[in-house]
């Protein structure tokens, strides 16, 4: 991959931690887990505890308004005001987006809360299923949302899968913005939460907490912001043994492009059959701090990884030292990279 | 915007399942016979739906996964079957055995692996207590996860990127693989597209009426009334042509995407990106409209797409619109969603390799804004250049063009 002479201009966060990115890193600093609700479940009739952590509402000055927001679901909402963000955050005027933006979104599972909705509907009758709700219901639904919102009728596309597949997306990016493609681009990746997936996530694990949120990086070649400054990987697996046996890889090659201290985000979740390749992999440095994002807010799959590389790009800002950021996903490819200030 | 340069990206295998039948052979003798696909669908219950027949494949009923055991074979999807057809297919053409030396996967779907979604779904709604075969379908719904079955088929590992932009993902792939060679990131991919037939989509199309009530679609027609879901997949194996290890069938020389902010379902009547694709796409490909000798149009069969397509083709063409020939494919074999682009893309291959058009079927009258050479009967031609498009649910465009290669 080829990063070189890339920056991260901008960030914006929206996660269980509030609306903003400095709400991310405060909370995670602070180091305590936030509290977690019961999921509700139609009918509610569940036998089992499924907590979930939730974005809060928005403040009054995170309401977008346009058009296409009126019957957006959740995921679009976060989105935007991380997008938001992430352009007020490089100095630009959200109101007026640079030209020659690109986008780049990526998700896991994507627009659940109209899918699940929909595909009710056509379960009770599908002659009076909601013409409406069905195209919110397609991945690409957010990034087509957020494109209308801004005004970007260029290259938008929409990557799903693991978590990890963000970093995909930073190479793509750095390709297009050294190719004259895009002049920067937004990377975003979101989730929202529904008792669908919350209890799926019980399925793994019954003390895994879903989460959700968003997160937005504007990268650019202008020499201003952070440096995604190697990048490690893929490494790929198709099972959970092949990961773990990846992964003292990962962390030897990423040690090796170290030469001082830094601080470590990792993408522990707190149960130990899930997190032991990963801290062990990383163990045995001396990082000057280690942060664990999903330890604080949940597990908010295709979100989950861009608020690392979030609260990675704010560590190396305020701290001056570079950040790791431990990227070991879910079920097909592990990353690894270093952000230097 | 600036262009990248036209560097040539060389397509040494392919493969295509469609409603049509599995394989190139089966594909090109049909589109041959101007043969339409279309039977009941029959995977789900239709009662209540306006449409009930659709482009369906007949898959072969041995399982093409000889890595899975029979107790795991329901974990695959009917849409990554046929993918995994397609690459093998695929492969075969460019003289492999397995992904040895691929560099990466890209593929394109918009369902991904729906149906097991849907069972996820419907056992969680009706019992509310735990399930433990709810954990097996929660891990294989995941696209990914159901791109992990094709790597362990071929003891493969390497980068799985799956570009999900609706109707355009399988022409949005093709492209951002050929990216990915210009890049000089990988010099051989595998890229391509899928989607099977699923329930919340169709009857989401459905919904929407933009489902032919009739069953047969009519792109171009002056009183078409909708498209005809279908499903399938293609494959190119695309390589840098310094690196190329076997004979090339043909090359993707352009590639352009953009975003049509009119409406989340509905295109520009003019088509305005679709203008931009088809001209930054020639552009990158250093040839003019009048050097294209044959556009695969998205062409669905629905009011709005025709029209807009049709205009945006004009605009684009100027004075050389009436000589190129235009058809759409998905008269034949129905829309295959994420699949689309990538079998139009193997379609247009296949014509240039065979110096042949395929048919716009069921055309009565020729809607007035067409003002291209419609091709409405399959034949022969002479031509250098071929011309895809693809356009998706939330504005994304997508248009690639081929270049032949001397058989």
């Amino acid at each position: 991959m080829n990063l070189e002479g890339i920056h991260i201009r901008g960030v914006g966060a929206v996660s269980a931690a509030g609306w903003t990115g400095a709400d991310l890193l405060r909370t995670v600093r602070e180091g305590n887990p936030l509290p977690a609700v019961n999921c509700a479940r139609p009918g509610d009739e569940r036998t089992w505890p499924c907590p979930v952590r939730l974005v809060p509402p928005p403040p009054p000055d995170k309401t977008a308004r346009h058009p296409r927001m009126r019957r957006s679901s959740s995921i679009t909402r976060y989105s935007v005001a991380a997008a938001l963000g992430a352009l007020a955050d490089a100095g630009h005027d959200p109101a007026a987006p640079p030209p020659g933006l690109g986008i780049l979104y990526v998700m896991m599972n994507g627009c659940v809360n109209y899918t699940g909705r929909f595909f009710n509907e056509v379960l009770q009758n599908p002659a009076q299923a909601s013409p409406l709700i069905f195209p919110e219901t397609v991945f690409n639904a957010p990034a087509s949302h957020i494109a209308s919102f801004l005004g970007i009728d260029g290259v938008v596309s929409t990557l799903v899968g693991n978590p990890t597949m963000i970093v995909e997306a930073l190479d793509t990016a750095a390709f297009w913005i050294r190719s004259g493609i895009v002049e920067e681009c937004l990377i975003i990746a979101a989730e929202e939460c529904d008792w669908l997936s919350a209890e799926a996530l019980t399925y793994y694990h019954p003390k895994l907490i879903a989460s959700e949120g968003a997160g937005a990086l504007l990268l650019s070649a202008k020499d201003s912001g952070q440096r995604v400054h190697e990048v490690i990987g893929p490494l790929c697996y198709t099972t959970w043994d092949e990961r773990a046996a990846l992964l003292p890889d990962l962390a030897a090659q990423t040690r090796a492009k170290l030469t001082g201290d830094a601080i470590l985000i990792d993408d522990r979740c707190g149960i130990d059959r899930i997190d032991r390749a990963e801290q062990a992999a990383w163990s045995g440095a001396p990082w000057q701090a280690v942060r664990s994002p999903k330890l604080i807010l949940g597990e908010s799959l295709g979100a989950a990884t861009v608020l690392q590389l979030v609260l990675g790009t704010l560590e190396a800002r305020d701290t001056r030292q570079p950040v790791v950021v431990s990227m070991p996903g879910a079920n097909t490819a592990a990353y690894a990279c270093v952000i230097t200030p | 915007m600036s262009f990248l340069p036209s560097q040539r990206i060389a397509i040494t295998g392919a493969g295509i399942v469609s409603p049509l039948g599995l394989g190139w052979e089966a594909n090109e003798r049909a589109l041959a016979a101007d043969r339409s696909a279309f039977k009941p669908v029959d995977f789900f219950d239709t009662s209540g739906l306006i449409a009930k027949t659709g482009g369906v494949v007949d898959l072969p009923a041995e399982n093409p996964f000889h890595s899975i055991p029979p107790r795991k074979q329901g974990n695959v999807d009917r849409g990554t079957r046929m993918l995994l057809l397609a690459i093998r297919e695929a492969l075969a053409q460019a003289g492999r055995n397995g992904m040895e030396g691929i560099d990466a996967l890209v593929v394109g779907t918009s369902a991904g692996a729906m149906p097991l979604g849907e069972a996820y779904f419907e056992s969680a709604r009706h019992d509310p207590g735990r399930v433990p075969s709810q954990l097996s379908r929660a891990e294989h719904y995941q696209p990914q996860r159901q791109m992990n079955s094709i790597a362990d088929e071929f003891g493969w590992r390497g980068p799985i990127i799956i570009v999900s932009n609706a109707c355009a993902s399988g022409a949005n792939a093709i492209g951002w693989a050929a990216d990915m060679i210009r890049s000089g990131r990988c010099k051989r991919v595998l890229a391509g597209g899928f989607d099977a037939i699923a329930r919340l989509v169709f009857a989401g199309f459905d919904s929407l009426r933009a489902l032919a009530p009739s069953g047969i679609p009519r792109p171009f027609d002056a009183q078409r009334d909708g498209l005809a879901l279908g499903e399938g997949a293609g494959v190119m194996l695309l390589e840098a042509e310094d690196a190329r290890q076997s004979d090339a069938l043909g090359d993707v020389t352009g590639y352009s995407t953009a975003t049509d902010l009119h409406h989340l379902t509905q295109p520009d009547p003019e088509g305005k990106a679709a203008i931009r694709t088809m001209t930054n796409a020639c552009v990158q490909a250093g040839v003019s409209p009048a050097q294209i000798g044959y556009i695969n149009s998205h062409g669905t069969g629905t009011p709005f797409n025709d029209v807009a397509e049709a205009s945006a083709i004009a605009a684009w063409a100027g004075d050389a619109v009436s000589t190129i020939p235009v058809s759409s494919t998905k008269s034949a074999m129905g829309h295959l969603l994420g699949g689309a682009g990538a079998v139009e893309a193997v379609i247009c291959l296949m014509a240039l390799r065979g110096q042949w058009l395929p048919a716009s079927l069921n055309v009565r009258t020729i809607d007035p804004a067409v003002r291209f050479d419609l091709v409405q009967k399959f034949r022969q031609a002479r031509f250098e250049h071929a011309l895809t498009n693809s356009f998706g649910f939330g504005g994304t465009n997508a248009t690639l063009v081929l270049q032949r290669r001397s058989a």
